[in-house]
């Protein structure tokens, strides 16, 4: 009966955003401007996120939530377009897209592209969108049981699990990205003893540093500084034709599309890491299980679907962690994560009694957004590739100034701006140095968090640490975060490589002495 | 992102920073109360508000001597006494000028002297505005000749802005010229743009990218500003002259 109770709540939301002619123009003008954001290279669906957080602060929750799921779903979707056309990936997500995409493009199938990513990227969004319902109330249900312990290591774990995953260079910068991001968000007073930490005596710190301005500068700052220092120039696009949906496709690769949105929701489920890495697992999986891997980078349809399912379930994935633990999956989730803060919504797992239908609403919105994210697609995508053509020298400043009155209107405080432009040469520097940007973010949202959990647990356990032994999740977080960081030195790879030998020597010893005493006899 | 060669070389003083930054971190929690009470409240060392920041600092300070091992252990000591070598060579100076890096400070004066200069202190229409002609024409016209010079006369109007500010010009001119700050900004962005013309008015391929940054410069602010402040109701941070003009057509107050 329950079950029948939520799927008549969700059908209802569905039903109630698909006859608001509000709520409609919204989202499909919010998934057309985040096609757009996601198709400019430079430009990512996280600072699309960004700058309409500042934008929607004064609206409605619900309305706001219809217009940054709908700019992440489009953004997501949008890199798609540049990666075909132009051969350069709109955003990281949209990568491995190019490997197959722009050869489908140069052989004049640039529409039958497109057409496979509307189509595949609406499915990734939809079948994310049923994990986040079926989903939720399982990890709700645990979290519940959760302690301050738990809550900080799995803090602790995502911004560890972040800094591992998302470097592009050494694992020790991705874990100094993080703890930079934890010292960040020490700033300020702290919680329990309002003791100010790191304010240099200045009273506009000591609430601590401002999310969204700070992650507007870490994430803006670099792109703008980047492509017009490096004078990023966008090529000539391939000329597009008619954008066909590709349904045929699509039904004679279900289990294909199956297993990539399964990639996808299980890495955006894991905090901080993104679609850029949903999108390029689920291409190497599809190439190494093809019966025809050479046929890949040349214009093979199927690996151009299992890079764009994957990266768009990631989005609905991203959610499960945000929504039930408080815990972002992705960067634009981790700007969602500011965005729920600054309307009052605290994602945990309070958020099923505080906020009953709220994950039922973000499952309709995803619904709505992939669908509007296709119609848009098939319809609007010859008109959105003309922004192509527009010189990055001249939406960049643009965009800098967006960026700026953006994080001004949130507080309308103008120390937000003096934080926010240090903060960004300071992570431009970082990213020229190898250094990634998404743990640093998530090291700042989830900092707060770590901090309140770990002394309150240890309050109530006198000072002592066993509690982390004696709790079996306490102790599988414990025993994974120490083998995600021993994992990374080589005496550890080198103990396991000498271990994995030994049992395949016994192995062969037995079978040896097995196929001897079969021969006896 | 550099290449690895470059990177490790790199890594071993960005280390040492990390390193260093880490220890300071540490050096200012032990500073906060640890056993003694505070607000009320008495301390314990896990109740302590210097329990995260030491983790914190302890850790970085580790992974930035990591760090430098590990960059260590790639190039050897002769890596680091090459760049140490290069550091102190000509062959620094010489860096510090390429047109990359010229267009990197040029984008750090913009943005510089629009947050910490000019919002604090102009109208924001305006110092958007000059912002962006300034930004655009610096790199839409992709001439490292022409971006040197529009630098060099925005630096100057800039100081000369900065001098006035400073010295109290607007406090002193207000009876005499109301917004006084806003109209040299005016005039320094009229001035620049005539600079701007004379320098390209030999060059015909660019005419047409000069029309299309001043109209930019002067459409986007005002397509931006107005949505934030009459339909977001966002204040602008400063509001001088152009929103008061603005206020006028709006609430047809003259």
């Amino acid at each position: 009966m329950m079950l029948f109770e939520r799927i008549g709540t969700f059908f209802g939301l569905v039903f109630g955003l698909a006859t608001d002619p509000l709520h409609l123009a919204i989202l499909f003008g919010s998934v057309l401007l985040g096609i757009i954001f996601g198709a400019m290279p430079g430009l990512t669906s996280t600072l699309g996120v960004a700058l309409l957080t500042a934008l929607t602060y004064g609206m409605d929750t619900d309305l706001a939530m219809v217009c940054l799921l709908a700019i992440y779903v489009g953004g997501t979707y949008g890199g798609s377009y540049a990666s075909i056309l132009i051969n350069i990936p709109g955003t990281a997500a949209a990568a491995a897209t190019a490997l197959d995409g722009y050869p489908l493009a140069c052989k004049g199938e640039g529409g039958r592209a497109i057409g496979l990513t509307t189509t595949a990227s609406t499915i990734g969004t939809i079948v994310s969108m049923l994990f986040v319902v079926s989903i939720s109330p399982i990890i709700s249900y645990f979290a519940l049981q959760f302690t301050s312990f738990e809550f900080f290591l799995l803090a602790f774990f995502g911004i560890l699990i972040s800094g591992t995953l998302t470097s592009p260079d050494l694992v020790i910068k991705g874990w100094i990205a993080g703890f930079l991001g934890l010292f960040l968000a020490c700033v300020g007073r702290d919680l329990l003893q309002f003791y100010p930490r790191f304010t240099f005596g200045f009273s506009e710190l000591d609430s601590g540093v401002e999310v969204v301005p700070v992650l507007i500068g870490a994430f803006g700052i670099p792109q703008i500084i980047q492509v017009l220092k490096d004078r990023f120039q966008i090529g000539e696009a391939q000329k597009l034709q008619r954008i066909i949906p590709e349904i045929g496709t699509v039904v004679r690769n279900v289990p294909a599309i199956v297993r990539s949105a399964l990639i996808g929701v299980g890495i955006g489920a894991v905090p901080g890491i993104g679609e850029d890495i949903a999108g390029w697992v689920s291409y190497g999986t599809a190439k190494n299980t093809s019966k025809h891997p050479e046929t890949f980078g040349k214009g093979e349809l199927k690996g151009v679907l299992a890079s764009e399912t994957a990266n768009n379930a990631c989005v609905g994935g991203a959610m499960i962690p945000l929504l039930n633990l408080g815990i972002p999956g992705s960067p634009p989730a981790a700007m969602l994560l500011g965005a729920l803060m600054l309307h009052g919504v605290t994602p945990g797992p309070m958020i099923t009694f505080e906020h009953p239908t709220f994950i039922m609403e973000v499952a309709a919105i995803l619904l709505m957004a992939s669908i509007a994210m296709f119609v848009t697609g098939l319809l609007l995508a010859k008109q959105v590739v003309k922004v192509l053509r527009i010189p990055t020298q001249i939406f960049m400043p643009i965009i800098g100034v967006l960026c700026i009155i953006g994080s001004y209107s949130l507080g309308l405080n103008i120390f937000n701006l003096y934080l926010m432009l240090p903060v960004g040469i300071i992570c431009y520097f970082l990213t020229e140095m190898g250094y990634p940007i998404a743990p640093l973010v998530i090291g700042v949202i989830l900092g707060p968090m770590a901090d309140e959990n770990l002394r309150r647990a240890l309050m109530v356990s006198q000072g002592s640490f066993m509690p982390i032994f004696q709790r079996p999740v306490s102790l599988i977080l414990f025993l994974i975060i120490v083998l995600t960081v021993v994992s990374q030195f080589d005496w550890y790879r080198k103990i396991k490589d000498r271990a994995m030998q030994k049992i395949r020597n016994r192995k062969d010893t037995c079978e040896t002495i097995l196929e001897e005493n079969d021969s006896e006899r | 992102m550099m290449d690895k060669d470059k990177l490790r070389k790199a890594d071993i003083f960005s280390g040492g920073i990390i390193m260093l930054f880490g220890l300071w971190i540490v050096s200012q929690a032990l500073q906060m109360p640890m056993k003694d009470s505070y607000g009320g409240v008495q301390n314990v060392w896990y109740v302590s508000p210097a329990l995260l920041p030491l983790f914190v600092g302890a850790m970085i300070a580790l992974l930035g001597g990591m760090l430098i091992r590990t960059a260590l252990k790639t190039v050897g000591l002769r890596g680091l006494k090459e760049t140490l070598g290069w550091l102190t060579s000509s062959d620094l100076a010489r860096y510090l000028v390429t047109p990359a890096l010229f267009r990197f400070y040029a984008m750090i004066v913009l943005f510089f002297s629009f947050v910490f200069l000019q919002i604090p202190h102009i109208d924001f229409f305006l110092c958007a505005v000059l912002f962006l002609v300034v930004f655009i024409t610096m790199f839409y016209f992709d001439d490292d000749t022409l971006l040197k010079k529009f630098l060099a006369i925005y630096l100057a109007g800039t100081f000369v802005l900065l001098g006035f500010f400073a010295f109290g010009g607007t406090a002193s001119m207000e009876t005499m010229l109301p917004y006084a700050g806003d109209w040299l900004t005016l005039i320094f962005i009229i001035l620049y743009c005539l600079y701007a013309w004379a320098s390209i008015r030999g060059i015909p391929a660019l005419h047409k990218k000069y029309r299309t940054a001043l109209i930019l410069a002067v459409a986007a602010p005002f397509t931006i500003g107005p949505i934030f402040k009459y339909f977001l109701l966002v204040p602008m941070p400063k509001e001088g002259v152009v929103v008061a003009l603005l206020d006028a057509i709006r609430y047809w107050d003259f």
